[in-house]
């Protein structure tokens, strides 16, 4: 019956954005009921080594919204041609419009709302289904109450969306909460953009949300304009859904600057539209030919990715626990333990893109072999590049892909570079004071030798289109004499020594140490 | 001085009271004030006088029902929100190859009412003078749409849009050479508009340049996508291109198998290429139950233009009885359509298709 779109990004937008987002994603799956209702969540623009924002609270979804919740991940690279023309990391028109364009067409109803919103029938035998089921074609709003910011943090159980609609009808006239703002035509009510229902075949024959508008704010207000002329009206459902907003202004969210908060032109926008359609963007709006990845939680979650590919690639540990010991003495001890090492370096890059091609250069065969298992069953489709350079590692395992180091360069859409032992076993003692063998100097030499090429190159070989910094993981880099070197050429954070791994995007580094570097590093010295 | 004056104005109610041009306008405006200002009794009782005399007037119905519930009246009101809705819900958008302000069927009361009130307020803006523009106009006052829209057009001079709505203006008061000169200049700016297109066509047409109009439509249903069966079908029945009427019609059904109009036009299609129709549908007791009768002999044609008690109703029945004499009797046929052409306005698809055939049929 209804599609809603939804959008957002795993960032701290206003205050306690978390449970707002769980309430409201629990509340509006709990008054869907025909077997084609969805939740479109457009994730825009988190960054790529972060899981969406659903994902990051799954825990606190119910079943019921896990099950009916598509979530379509826009990544910083798809966004990043438009990230001169505005001062937001997420765009409410592109977002809503991608959503819409891959909206379920056996639906009749789109419903725009956000992820703070409780969406409450006023009959409450009625679910929102049943209710769209049942009116004529229109373009519909209601009225936005405001619900104190103590009433939803500490009263609403994450949880429980049943109770929190009962909640709310109690609340409603207990606390005096239902206070319709009205406001001029086109609009109708104060902030309208939280529950606007439009017919699906509308939002098409009017090209959907206006792709101009990058400044934030009055969105809402323009497709209220462009609707309002198309349908030649603004009908209320104020008889049949109360809308609660989760108020967040206690801590001010990124657009919101008070006085000085940067909006689209409301002139521009609403009172000088002088059509519904923008035939400037008829073809391509909502980015149809874009391929945007699609995330379910009720299927292939991350979780069940990272099992699967971690579990065929290692077996359980057969011992309550292992040790390695980073006394300042064993410095340059370059062994690790590779079971224990290889769930972070996957959890480095599960958030990526599937289709993702990955430069892998290491010195440990079982590294690349390990790795290469749980690659292929983490669901990733994309090679994984070996440079020819890369002596005695095993260019036969599954999915991988050999070449002149250079060639794969332009290729590749992120990085591991492995600094380990060649000679090291995978049940061998680790840390225990073992020096490096010359086989092992020289794999080492040839991995720091590309590292330093690959990262102070990486602007200029990106593959053809790509336009932000490709990412670098390194394995095997944390207090030993890789720390520098890696750190030198790479932001990461300090991570924990446990974890073995740092990541990270090429340092640009305008002090003269940070030119000599990559001057080095560009040609090789 | 002039905010002195105003002001009073204002609190006296006397711009309120002298701005609307109809009694149900002025009503709404009146109720809504009564309303605001907490007399909401007050406002229920003022929207009555609309609801007794315009019952179409589906926003009164709504206007009421809000009135109720605040005054914490639900039941009552709720019933007031049904009516309202049962009203839009019985009506049929106008043809879908017409612009969309074109397509609104339910009465815009409301609309000219709340954006008379927003030009007063948001002085020296487009938008509000065009919805009020297309509110009058979707009420049938093509004198006072245009009045607005002029005024849009002295704020944005040129602007493509609104000249294709003054354009429509013009065509629904019969000023076809202006409208057609309009048209001219709205399609020069924006070649590929549709709407320009359909409504210079029917200007083309009423000034008796037929091959002019034809080519308006051919360049719409060239442009109009495919998944606008409906709208691509009535362009081709106002072409009287059958041929290219049937695929377009079988595909509006499929989405929308129980319209009357289009189970019709079909019927229509097929009996002009001489197919064979069926003669089983659901009976239709409303309109227009009786053209489909009349093409399976439950009606005579006195009973269809009996029952055809509208002018819009006449011409359709006309021009169904103009097919359904053709084959065997074309004289008959040219005075129904010569009939149809005479009587019906030229936006309607009948008048287009009954030209065509009246061509065909030669002088």
């Amino acid at each position: 019956m209804f599609s809603v779109i939804l959008y957002g990004r795993n960032d701290s937008h206003g205050y306690n954005l978390h449970k707002r987002g769980a309430i409201s994603f629990n509340a509006i799956a709990e008054v869907m009921s025909d077997p084609d209702d969805e939740i479109l969540f457009v994730d825009y623009n988190t960054p790529d080594d972060h899981p969406t924002f659903p994902e990051a609270i799954q825990d606190t979804l119910t079943d019921k919204a896990k099950k009916v919740m598509r979530i379509f991940r826009v990544r910083p690279e798809q966004h990043v041609h438009l990230k001169a023309r505005t001062h937001l990391v997420a765009l409410e028109a592109q977002s809503r419009n991608v959503a819409l364009r891959r909206s379920n067409p056996r639906n009749r109803w789109i419903l725009y709302t956000n992820t703070d919103m409780l969406l409450v029938p006023r009959n409450e035998k009625e679910s929102l289904s049943d209710i769209l089921g049942a009116i004529p074609d229109g373009f519909y709003q209601v009225p936005r109450f405001e619900l104190p910011e103590m009433l939803w943090e500490a009263a609403f159980d994450r949880r429980d969306p049943a109770g929190n609609l009962a909640k709310l009808r109690d609340w409603s006239m207990r606390f005096h909460l239902n206070q319709v703002v009205l406001n001029h035509m086109p609009m109708r009510y104060d902030a309208l953009g939280d529950f606007q229902a439009a017919l699906r075949e509308d939002m098409f024959a009017i090209h959907g949300f206006n792709e101009e508008m990058l400044l934030g704010w009055h969105c809402d207000s323009n497709l209220a304009a462009r609707l309002g002329l198309y349908r030649g009206t603004v009908d209320t459902l104020v008889d049949k859904v109360f809308g609660y907003h989760c108020d967040h202004t206690r801590v001010a969210a990124a657009n919101n600057k008070g006085r000085q908060t940067k909006m689209n032109d409301h002139d521009q926008f609403l009172w000088q539209v002088s059509t519904p359609y923008l035939p400037d963007q008829a073809e391509n709006w909502g980015w149809p030919d874009l391929d945007i990845e699609e995330i379910r939680l009720d299927r292939d979650t991350a979780f069940e990715r990272f099992a699967a590919g971690v579990g065929a690639a290692i077996q359980p540990a057969s011992e309550p626990y292992r040790t390695t010991n980073l006394e300042w003495h064993l410095f340059n001890d370059l062994t690790y333990d590779l079971r224990h090492t290889l769930p972070f370096v996957c959890d480095q890059v599960l958030t990526y893109p599937r289709n993702s091609a990955l430069m892998l250069v290491g010195t440990r065969a079982d590294f690349l072999s390990h790795f290469a298992i749980a690659w292929r069953t983490m669901g990733f489709t994309g090679p994984i590049l070996v440079p020819k350079e890369c002596e005695g590692l095993p260019f036969d395992a599954p999915g991988v892909e050999t070449g002149p180091f250079a060639d794969l360069l332009r290729r590749t859409d992120m990085f591991i570079f492995e600094f380990g032992l060649a000679t090291q076993g995978v049940n061998d003692p680790v840390r225990i004071g073992r020096s490096a063998s010359p086989v092992d100097e020289q794999r080492l030499k040839v991995a720091s030798r590309l590292f330093r090429q690959a990262v102070s190159l990486e602007e200029e070989t990106r593959p053809k289109g790509r336009r932000l910094p490709r990412r670098f993981i390194g394995v095997n880099v944390i207090y030993n004499r890789f720390w520098p070197l890696f750190t030198d050429y790479v932001s990461a954070n300090i991570n924990p020594f446990c974890v073995q791994v740092l990541a990270g995007n090429p340092r640009i580094d305008p002090s003269m140490k940070g030119k000599v570097l990559r001057f080095r590093g560009r040609h090789a010295i | 001085m002039d905010a002195w004056r105003k002001s009073f104005d204002f609190l006296t109610g006397r711009r309120l009271a002298i701005y609307p041009k109809t009694k149900e306008e002025g009503a709404f405006l009146h109720a809504h004030a009564l309303a605001r200002a907490g007399d909401l009794k007050g406002a229920v009782a003022t929207l009555n006088g609309i609801v007794a005399t315009a019952p179409d007037v589906a926003a009164a119905f709504e206007a009421q029902g809000e009135f109720l519930d605040m005054l914490g009246q639900t039941e009552k009101a709720m019933s007031l929100y049904e009516a309202s809705r049962k009203l839009k819900k019985g009506l049929r958008p106008g043809a879908p190859d017409r612009p969309f302000f074109l397509r609104r069927a339910s009465r815009a009361t409301a609309e000219i009412a709340s954006y008379t009130s927003v030009v007063q307020n948001v002085k020296h803006r487009v938008l509000p003078l065009i919805a009020r523009g297309n509110a009058f106009l979707s009420e049938g006052q093509p004198a006072e749409a245009l009045t607005d829209y002029e005024a849009a057009l002295k704020l944005k001079p040129g602007l493509p849009d609104v000249l294709g709505l003054k354009a429509e203006a013009l065509l629904m008061l019969g000023r076809f050479a202006q409208a057609a000169a309009t048209f001219d200049g709205a399609c020069t700016a924006q070649p590929r508009n549709t709407d320009f297109l359909s409504g210079r066509a029917i200007a083309r047409l009423a000034l008796g340049r037929l091959e002019d109009a034809d080519v308006d439509w051919r360049h719409q249903l060239d442009l109009l996508p495919r998944e606008l069966a409906s709208a691509r079908a009535c362009v081709a029945l106002r072409l009287a291109d059958y041929e290219k009427a049937v695929p377009e019609l079988e595909r509006a059904l499929e989405k929308e198998p129980h319209d009357p109009y289009w189970q019709l036009y079909r019927m229509t299609a097929l009996r002009r290429l001489g197919h064979p129709i069926s003669t089983s549908f659901p009976e239709l007791k409303t309109w227009p139950g009786p053209l489909l009768g009349l093409h399976i002999k439950a009606m005579s044609a006195e009973e269809l233009l009996a029952q055809a008690d509208t002018p819009q109703w006449k011409a359709e029945a006309l021009f169904q009885l103009g097919v359904l004499a053709l084959r065997d009797d074309p004289a008959e046929a040219r005075r129904r359509f010569d009939e149809v052409v005479s009587k019906a306005p030229p936006s309607m698809i009948e008048y287009a298709a009954a030209r065509h055939e009246l061509a065909r049929l030669g002088s």
